[in-house]
């Protein structure tokens, strides 16, 4: 009985009515589209999707690249040693090494 | 634009349509269309509205071709069919039906005239049970008996897993067999 409702609503929504397209829809698609101009301008997250399709890095490659700019990126921010040695300075280091010998 | 091409893969028309080609644009429409309103007819249940959102689509690729972007094991119909399903979407959305009320029954009750007042009316409970179902399931259904999509394929343009899929048909066909039940 089940089965028998089964294969009947099968074929119910196989034979589903479908009003046909006006003959011209592609023509009028394809007209519409020839007065519109392309927008060939992409933005910057496609462009750098594209470029990653484009290349099929693996995954540990943009783990690599991440972490390798990551270090660029820190290594330029941090401040450089705004303490340059006093001339008093290097000379108590030298003595202090002259004492040594 | 005229038509050339027809021996043109959609991957390699997509391309030419990317350098602006309109002749590989109009070799696409017309290969698709049909396809492509057939699944909008299901949604809209309207000739006029399906061929807005099939118009609305491609010109929506022409203008931005940059939008079609070749990934692997990507098809273009896989893709344009998401697409097609998301304008319709909002193309429902921006023009909701009156909801279905669950108390109103589907049924009616009196005698058939003959054999095409039942068909007639068969098909018209039909639709409205199809309308009321959950949007996904609606999809899938839509997907595997009107486009003839393996369950495979189905899965892969709702981006959902096979036994989801499945799961989302059973489903669907369980509230139809409950509410078409005077037609079975």
């Amino acid at each position: 009985m089940s089965d028998n409702r089964d294969e009947k609503l099968d074929e119910i929504l196989r034979s589903r009515r479908l009003e046909p397209a006006g003959p011209d829809l592609a023509q009028r698609i394809i007209l519409k589209a020839q007065a519109i101009p392309q927008n060939k301008t992409m933005p910057l997250w496609q462009w750098i999707r594209q470029v990653c399709t484009e290349f099929h890095l693996p995954k540990p490659a943009y783990v690599l690249a991440s972490a390798l700019i990551f270090g660029v990126v820190i290594g330029f921010s941090t401040l450089p040693d705004i303490n340059p040695a006093t001339d008093d300075n290097v000379q108590s280091f030298l003595s202090a090494d002259e004492a040594l010998l | 634009m005229a038509t050339a091409w027809p021996e043109k893969d959609d991957h390699e028309l997509l391309a030419l349509i990317q350098d602006g080609n309109g002749q590989a644009f109009a070799t696409l429409v017309e290969r698709h269309t049909e396809r492509f309103y057939r699944l909008a007819y299901r949604y809209l249940q309207s000739k006029a509205g399906a061929e807005d959102v099939v118009q609305d689509a491609f010109v929506k690729l022409w203008e931005n071709p940059a939008i079609w972007q070749l990934e692997r094991n990507s098809k273009f119909t896989t893709w344009f069919y998401r697409v097609v399903v998301n304008l319709c979407l909002d193309s429902q959305k921006r023009k909701r039906p009156v909801a279905l009320d669950e108390e109103i029954s589907l049924v009616d009750d009196r005698e058939p005239v003959d054999e095409t007042m039942m068909r007639i009316q068969e098909q018209k409970a039909l639709e409205k049970a199809i309308a009321a179902l959950p949007e996904r399931q609606r999809t899938a259904l839509n997907l595997c008996f009107d486009e003839g999509m393996s369950n495979q394929e189905a899965a892969v343009v709702m981006g959902v897993k096979l036994k989801a899929l499945q799961s989302l048909i059973m489903r669907a066909k369980t509230t139809l067999k409950e509410r078409m039940k005077a037609y079975l």
